[in-house]
């Protein structure tokens, strides 16, 4: 995954070293749904992964999972992939839903005020 | 005998909130520079909850999975964090404050321990949830408003919250509770449109005005509407040319030279420090850099220096925002006298 490429829910990406798992793990950071962690030993963990320290020692991932009141600390070296699984609360869909219904009822207006402005015979 | 003059002073130039909490403030700060203390928080971000019951253009604060929005700070998680912090001034912020089922107990707690709450609120619990509480010199409601009902409505992403704001504040007012509102401001505003909505709102009888220009949030919905520097500055002097002597600022007057881009100021993210259902959040109100266990473990484990306008940090490159700037403007006023000869003369030319 390179920095300039957008993560997208559903992806999963299995680690081959170091670096892309830093990388990885610092974009299901940054990511406002929740991830799936597999580990090394066959688990998988669902969370909302909100914090992590992956430049220096101890290296670790934290995660608040659903019906857990205390977060999870996972060490990254027990981590092997990661699932983006959750769907993206930013990804701005409602905010598109209000600016199209914006855009249609203003749509709308202009037209009845075009029609109206043609019966009052101010417009052809 | 200096010190107290100064005070003295400092105290006839803000009388627009209670003497007892310019008091409060002025003595902790005063308290913190002859201690020598370098980095000491002034306002305490408490935010008990994401869940809002809005979804803001602007804001980025709200995105996330349920099971994060259904989680809730205890009053005791939040005494506890103002207790550690130690700042002054408490604002509850969120997430809509009023849609937490115990907001009134994490009120009640914090005013026992005498901070100086704004509890910040969209307002449309305001009016059903007013019986919870009974005003106090320690308690503020700051009703966000971004502009008239067209601007605002349009900010909020919902029709008709302006009226049911501008109802809650009118009943808060009556009852005798301290409000102010809190707006922000995005490009394309009109400084004609703002100056006629700051004459409204001081009309609804509130003590003051907070106003900032919005942060660029990444996980905000709408990308285009973030203010840049220059832009601010520009916009802030169309605003505030000729100010009208009704219009009250609960706002440091450096603040709002600095907004109009005549000082110029770094950030002071620690100023700000905000705790919330992760922890305490490094470095600021805006930035999710990571979280903190502890105070102590938050101001001494961020590399402050990589925060601010000054770091080069693309992040804090736009950013004029009070959470960071209003505690650089307080330490600038008490820092020197020069600095507060600088307050004196702002506050005059009002």
């Amino acid at each position: 995954m390179g920095k300039e490429k957008k993560v997208l829910s559903g992806e999963k990406y299995v680690f081959s070293n170091d670096s892309q798992k830093i990388e990885i793990l610092e974009a299901a950071f940054d990511y406002r749904g929740d991830v799936t962690l597999e580990l090394v030993q066959g688990q998988t963990i669902e969370g909302y992964l909100f914090n992590r320290q992956l430049t220096k020692a101890p290296f670790f991932v934290e995660m608040l999972l659903p019906g857990e009141e205390s977060a999870r600390r996972i060490p990254i070296e027990e981590i092997c992939a990661v699932t983006f699984s959750g769907k993206d609360p930013a990804d701005g869909k409602s905010y598109e839903a209000w600016k199209a219904k914006k855009e249609k009822e203003r749509r709308e207006e202009a037209k009845k005020i075009e029609s109206e402005m043609k019966q009052a015979g101010l417009l052809d | 005998m200096a010190l107290t003059f100064f005070l003295f002073f400092f105290i006839l130039l803000f009388t627009m909130v209670p003497l007892s909490q310019v008091w409060t403030v002025a003595s902790y700060v005063i308290g913190k520079k002859l201690k020598g203390v370098k980095r000491y928080p002034l306002v305490l971000m408490l935010e008990p909850l994401f869940r809002c019951n809005l979804a803001c253009a602007g804001c980025g604060k709200i995105q996330y999975p349920d099971h994060i929005l259904n989680r809730r700070l205890t009053p005791e998680q939040c005494w506890a964090a103002a207790e550690e912090c130690g700042a002054p001034i408490v604002s509850i912020a969120g997430g809509e404050p009023l849609v937490h089922k115990e907001i009134d107990r994490i009120v009640e707690g914090l005013i026992r321990m005498k901070r100086y709450i704004y509890l910040c609120s969209n307002a449309l619990l305001l009016k059903k949830r007013l019986d919870l509480f009974k005003p106090s010199k320690y308690l503020t409601f700051s009703i966000h408003l971004d502009g008239l009902k067209e601007e605002h409505d349009e900010s909020v992403c919902r029709e008709g919250v302006y009226e049911t704001a501008v109802e809650g504040i009118k009943e808060a007012v009556k009852r005798g509770f301290r409000v102010t509102i809190n707006s922000t401001l995005f490009d394309g505003a009109n400084p004609e449109r703002v100056r006629a909505f700051f004459d409204e709102a001081m009309r609804l009888g509130i003590e003051g005005i907070m106003v900032s220009p919005g942060y660029s949030y990444q996980k905000a919905p709408d990308q285009e509407h973030f203010l840049q520097r220059n832009k601010t500055k520009e916009l802030f002097k169309q605003i505030l040319k000729d100010r009208k002597k009704s219009w009250k600022f609960n706002l440091s007057p450096l603040f709002l030279e600095f907004l109009q881009g005549n000082i110029e100021y770094d950030c002071t993210p620690w100023g700000n420090p905000t705790y919330n259902v992760f922890g305490w959040q490094k470095p600021c109100y805006l930035l999710q850099d990571g979280y903190a266990k502890s105070f102590k473990e938050l101001m001494e484990s961020t590399p402050w220096e990589k925060y601010g306008f000054r770091s080069g940090n693309p992040k804090c490159a736009n950013c004029m925002v009070h959470s960071g700037y209003e505690a650089t403007a307080v330490n600038d006023t008490f820092g020197s006298w020069r600095g507060f000869a600088k307050t004196v003369k702002a506050t005059l030319s009002l």
